[in-house]
């Protein structure tokens, strides 16, 4: 298929990148290029100029700090997640995750900023950073800007990002001793389209503390469950606790699933349930175990 | 990779000179931006094995391997790959002798239409290379972004595994 006619750059740092994302209204940052490039054959949207930042170093690095917290480069790819030993050691739900998306074409070349800067409610990494307390480390024409997670995914297709921002990189806080992470989805085939997901954090070893549940796909944006969390804390670490809190899950919670092919809205609020509930044991367990 | 200079602007957008590498032969063009890799893989070069199947990036038919990693050629544009490295299905047969892989699946009835074919052998070729004795669930998950819609995949997998044994494989591994 033929695109619209676009102009393409490809800037050599990341300030000629912003130069050039200010330069006209039209401009769109190119990363990985696996949902974007079907948007421009699609025409729903008008690009006329792409600023290609896949290959620029300092977008592309994964740093630790002294405290075991990850800095993420916006265009590492999926699979640099799945294989970064440093990725695997701190953060192993992150690298598992990355590595059930999609197909290797995608995660090849799919980033983590893109997944996210999509904003799809649907896509596999937001959840996941929300629940592990990501930062969304942004830069503007005016200097960087700092956006927790659960602030960024603002709707459908709607990053918090201004016009002429591009995102840099993601912070992820390093996990206490005591902390588990799970991540569970109701997918339509192997390693595709989630019809549900829930992400968990706990922590505290024999009293629930901390707790941190995400749901997506049952609304525009992936969000935190607060009154799930709040019967959560505090409480002891057992299957009761965790089957009483899961029933926070339903009419009048604020969720909005949609109804299409693959579910009924009440459909997608019931499965909502049952993962929340998953996630969150898998957390305990992981928590346990390390 | 091209010398740096500005791109020449019209009404078709910006166009690029580009320097690439295909099976092992430099070619230099000049390329719109709004070009597919495949489109340019197949209409301004005339390496037609490329195919393209769905056009969305889901069924795999058009995958090449792009500095050592296999992509989905109709999910990159053109200007991207200067200064790349490109391996399509044209740069597997040796001297006009099918390799190991193309033969498995000419033995092993790895294909009917056909289509999906140079997808497949591109995966498979890019699998071999990650992992020379890979499970059959490991060859799945390798394929999983190529769709055959003739097979039900049987004897692809089947084709894959007994490469694998005949050595195609440890021969990819060593190619790295």
């Amino acid at each position: 298929m033929l695109l619209e006619s676009v102009e393409y750059t490809r800037p050599r740092n990341l300030d000629e990148a912003l130069r050039a994302l200010a330069s006209r209204e039209g401009a769109a940052v190119l990363a990985g290029g696996q949902s974007l490039v079907n948007v421009l054959k699609n025409r729903v949207a008008s690009v006329d100029l792409l600023v290609d930042v896949s290959r620029l170093d300092e977008l592309r690095r994964i740093e630790v700090g002294a405290d075991g917290g990850l800095e993420i480069g916006a265009c590492v790819t999926y699979d640099e997640l799945e294989r970064s030993d440093d990725i695997r050691g701190a953060q192993p739900m992150l690298a598992s995750a990355a590595g059930h998306i999609e197909d290797r074409q995608i995660r090849n070349r799919g980033t983590i900023g893109g997944n996210c800067c999509l904003s799809d409610p649907s896509n596999n990494l937001p959840p996941l950073l929300i629940a592990l307390g990501a930062t969304m480390n942004v830069q503007g024409p005016g200097g960087g800007r700092q956006v927790p997670a659960e602030d960024f995914f603002f709707g459908y297709f709607m990053p918090a990002l201004e016009p002429g921002e591009i995102l840099r990189s993601i912070s992820i806080p390093p996990l206490a001793d005591d902390a588990g992470v799970g991540y569970q989805a109701l997918s339509v085939g192997h390693d595709s389209k989630a019809i549900v997901r829930a992400a968990a954090h706990v922590r505290g070893g024999d009293t629930i503390e901390d707790a941190r549940v995400v749901l997506a796909v049952v609304g525009p944006r992936p969000v935190r469950h607060s009154a799930m969390e709040d019967l959560l804390n505090g409480a002891p670490a057992s299957a009761e606790t965790v089957e009483r809190a899961s029933e926070a899950i339903g009419d009048g919670d604020g969720l909005e699933p949609i109804s299409d092919a693959h579910g009924s809205a009440d459909y997608r609020r019931r499965v909502a349930r049952v993962l929340a509930r998953r996630a969150v044991y898998e957390a305990m367990m992981r928590g346990a175990r390390s | 990779m091209s010398d740096e200079r500005d791109p020449v602007v019209s009404d078709e957008g910006t166009a690029h000179a580009i320097e690439v590498t295909i099976n092992g032969e430099t070619h230099k063009r000049t390329v719109l931006a709004r070009q597919l890799l495949v489109h340019f893989l197949r209409d301004t070069l005339g390496l037609q094995g490329t195919h393209v199947g769905c056009d969305t990036g889901s069924c795999g038919a058009c995958s090449v391997i792009v500095d050592g990693q296999l992509i989905k050629s109709c999910m990159m544009l053109a200007p991207q790959v200067d200064g790349a490295s490109i391996e399509t299905v044209e740069g597997l047969a040796q001297d006009g002798e099918l390799n190991v892989l193309q033969r498995s699946f000419n033995e092993n009835h790895g294909l009917q239409c056909g289509y999906c074919t140079p997808g497949m052998l591109m995966a498979a070729t890019d699998l071999l290379r990650r992992n020379p004795n890979p499970s059959e669930d490991e060859i799945r998950h390798g394929i999983r972004g190529n769709i055959c819609r003739c097979t039900g995949y049987v004897n692809i997998v089947k084709s894959i595994k007994a490469a694998a044994e005949a050595g195609a494989g440890a021969a990819e591994e060593a190619s790295r």
